[in-house]
């Protein structure tokens, strides 16, 4: 089933009164973090309707056993973990868009949703890494000389502060491995409906209680979202002139607990409404699942990548 | 405070799992025989909060905003082990639906975020609270400061994970495998914001909250009660020795994996062995000799040894050419699945 308009146009454009209210600098628009949240909310919704869209895709990821997936995914994650050079890490990336453009998820979605963010986060996280003072190293590019080094406590400036091979390194392997990683669970979650996701936890022995909790959260997620929403959009519509910190701090803490406070009630109604259908503690599945020739074939390969690039890496030495 | 995969090795989140196998079992029995068949409908509504108060946007002082964890405020209202398990699950749909945190390091994550922050608030907020009245004002300020600590003891115990990671995983060369800061760096890093932006700001939020219960519906403060340890037992700590015993053992003896010298254990080269067991195994000598064709023994990467390029080019030729063998497979098995789908 391939439909051509995944999400409704008004859900992917920004409003222009948020817009605004955003860029006239949060510091002092009134509503700005309540604008922000609101955006945070159809964000989320946005992403998992895509994220529906692509799973109801035919490609590679798509029709394997669920089961299989979810074991082979976990097994290449922890193949990235393994991997500790950066040429296996580059190649070991190359495969895994493969396999993306195999499970028709749009390169730019996998750009945006992993690379930039990669890029962003992990990049700012190991820019320090890069220079001698977080870890010795040879110097690439000497930055700047000081007399002698110096010494705070149980940190020491060393005499010159240069670019390392190591810290160059160190920077490229994380961010592979990171990319890598989340590409990985992207894809898991791009080309997985959520409860096909779920019954497929089965076979990490993962109890029917948890899954059922599990499930029932992410249906939860969705109400409680729209409850936010609509008391976050109310007060919105109520706001004049300024409010102080304070003033917003208690309004956020106040809709917690009214949140608190509505859903631990209906918990109540709905544990109620699930006894009187004849529920009786123990959940039941109906799902059926069967292993096809391809699973297997999937299966086999995934371990001798697997082998072969943890392999490739240790040749490195 | 999420760690994403790759920042952490392998081993750390696997030891981290064992650790947390138990306390989930624990957490599970625990809430299990206090809800009955409420468990599932009332976990799942715990675990939605949970994940959705993690997404409002909470004004600070700055003009900017920041989220806020809540798992003190959890914690309070359901007592420590159902928090543990909303927690627990809030987490695992971050992780496989919105890919935060990641899917190796949720067992990390867990014990951080999903044990450490809800026990700790709530060990405070009982202390400072203790036996008051639900609308006593020692109740917000048990809440704000349980808060606070919750969320400085997880940011710790991050810092520590993220920090003994260069110490335990290097290249022969010294470049960090896994994450480059050591504790030297992480421990004041993550402390230092914790310590004066996002701790605060927990301990604000809790406590406002309480407050906003004390004001509109002092009974939920009570609930808790429902969830916690059974009065008889004390602090239930009793009955898990055997459990405490056992991580006690295992916290005394990991530091000695640091103070060894020797290599990992099943990782040692055929001269260790021959050390270790008087004689190097026939097929083990076989396999060192046939297996001499490491590129870079040292991982010299200084290009100045002849021939240097020249190898490095044959790899990067052989690993392309092998990649595009595996990518031609992967290829080759979607189109099959397509024939066997039409049959």
């Amino acid at each position: 089933m391939v439909n051509d308009q995944p999400v409704p146009r008004w859900l992917e454009e920004k409003n222009p009164v948020d817009e605004a209210a955003t860029k006239r600098s949060r510091r002092w628009s009134t509503s700005g973090f309540i604008s922000k949240t609101l955006h945070d909310f159809a964000d989320l919704i946005r992403d998992e309707v895509f994220s529906e869209y692509t799973a109801n895709n035919v490609g590679l990821l798509q029709r394997l056993d669920p089961r299989v997936k979810v074991l082979t995914l976990l097994l290449l994650v922890g193949t990235a973990g393994l991997l500790h050079h950066i040429f296996p890490l580059i190649f070991f990336n190359l495969w895994i868009m493969g396999l993306a453009k195999l499970s028709r998820v749009p390169m730019d979605m996998l750009i945006k949703r992993v690379w930039s963010v990669v890029f962003m986060f992990t990049g700012i996280v190991v820019f320090p890494a890069l220079f001698n003072v977080v870890q010795p190293g040879d110097p690439l590019v000497v930055l700047y000389r000081f007399q002698h080094s110096i010494s705070l406590g149980i940190w020491t400036l060393p005499a010159e502060i240069a670019i390392t091979r190591q810290g160059v390194t160190t920077a490229l392997l994380l961010m592979l491995r990171v990319g890598a990683s989340v590409s990985l669970a992207a894809l898991l979650t791009l080309t997985t409906r959520w409860h096909t996701l779920l019954k497929a936890l089965g076979v990490l022995r993962i109890s029917t209680v948890f899954l059922a909790v599990l499930e029932m959260t992410y249906r939860y997620i969705f109400l409680l979202l729209q409850t936010s929403s609509e008391m976050f959009m109310a007060r919105r519509s109520r706001m004049v002139g300024h409010a102080n910190t304070r003033e917003k701090r208690g309004f956020v803490t106040s809709a917690m607990g009214q949140l608190w406070t509505k859903t631990h009630a209906m918990g109540e109604e709905v544990h109620d409404a699930m006894l009187s259908r004849g529920y009786s503690g123990a959940p039941r599945s109906l799902a059926h699942v069967q292993m096809k020739l391809s699973d297997w074939i999937w299966l086999m390969m995934v371990f001798v990548v697997a082998v072969l690039f943890v392999g490739g890496d240790r040749v490195f030495g | 405070m999420h760690i994403p995969d790759g920042y952490l090795s392998p081993s750390t989140c696997i030891t981290l799992g064992v650790a947390m196998a138990p306390v989930w079992a624990v957490a599970a029995k625990r809430v299990k025989t206090a809800l009955k068949s409420r468990i599932v409908p009332l976990m799942a509504i715990g675990a939605a909060f949970s994940f959705i108060i993690m997404m409002y946007n909470i004004p600070i002082p700055d003009g900017t905003t920041a989220h806020a964890v809540g798992g003190g405020l959890l914690a309070i209202v359901l007592g420590p082990w159902a928090s543990l398990i909303c927690i627990t699950i809030a987490l695992a749909i971050q992780a496989l639906l919105f890919g935060d945190g990641g899917i190796w390091t949720f067992t990390v994550n867990c014990f951080n975020m999903a044990f450490l922050l809800p026990f700790t608030a709530y060990w405070t907020y009982r202390l400072i609270a203790a036996n008051s009245e639900p609308i006593s004002p020692r109740r917000w300020i048990g809440a704000a400061v349980g808060g606070y600590l919750g969320i400085n003891v997880a940011a710790l115990a991050t810092a520590i994970e993220l920090g003994i990671q260069p110490l335990l995983f290097h290249a022969p060369n010294g470049s960090a495998l896994y994450c480059p800061y050591p504790l030297s760096l992480a421990v004041p890093a993550m402390m230092l914001a914790h310590i004066s932006i996002a701790g605060p700001l927990e301990g604000v939020v809790t406590g406002m909250v309480v407050r906003y219960f004390q004001s509109h519906d002092a009974s939920i403060l009570d609930s808790h009660f429902l969830f916690a340890a059974p009065a008889e037992s004390g602090f239930g700590f009793g009955r898990y020795r055997k459990l405490l015993w056992g991580l006690g053992v295992l916290a005394a003896l990991s530091p000695l994996g640091l103070l060894a010298k020797g290599t990992a254990w099943g990782e040692w080269s055929a001269e260790e062995v021959g050390k270790l067991v008087g004689y190097v195994p026939a097929g083990l000598a076989q396999l060192t000799d046939s297996w001499s064709h490491t590129l870079f023994p040292d991982y010299s990467l200084s290009g100045t040894e002849p021939g240097f390029w020249g190898a490095a080019a044959v790899y990067v030729l052989c690993a392309a050419i092998g990649v595009g063998i595996i990518l031609f497979m992967t290829y080759l098995l979607s189109r099959f699945q397509t024939v066997e789908q039409e049959r």
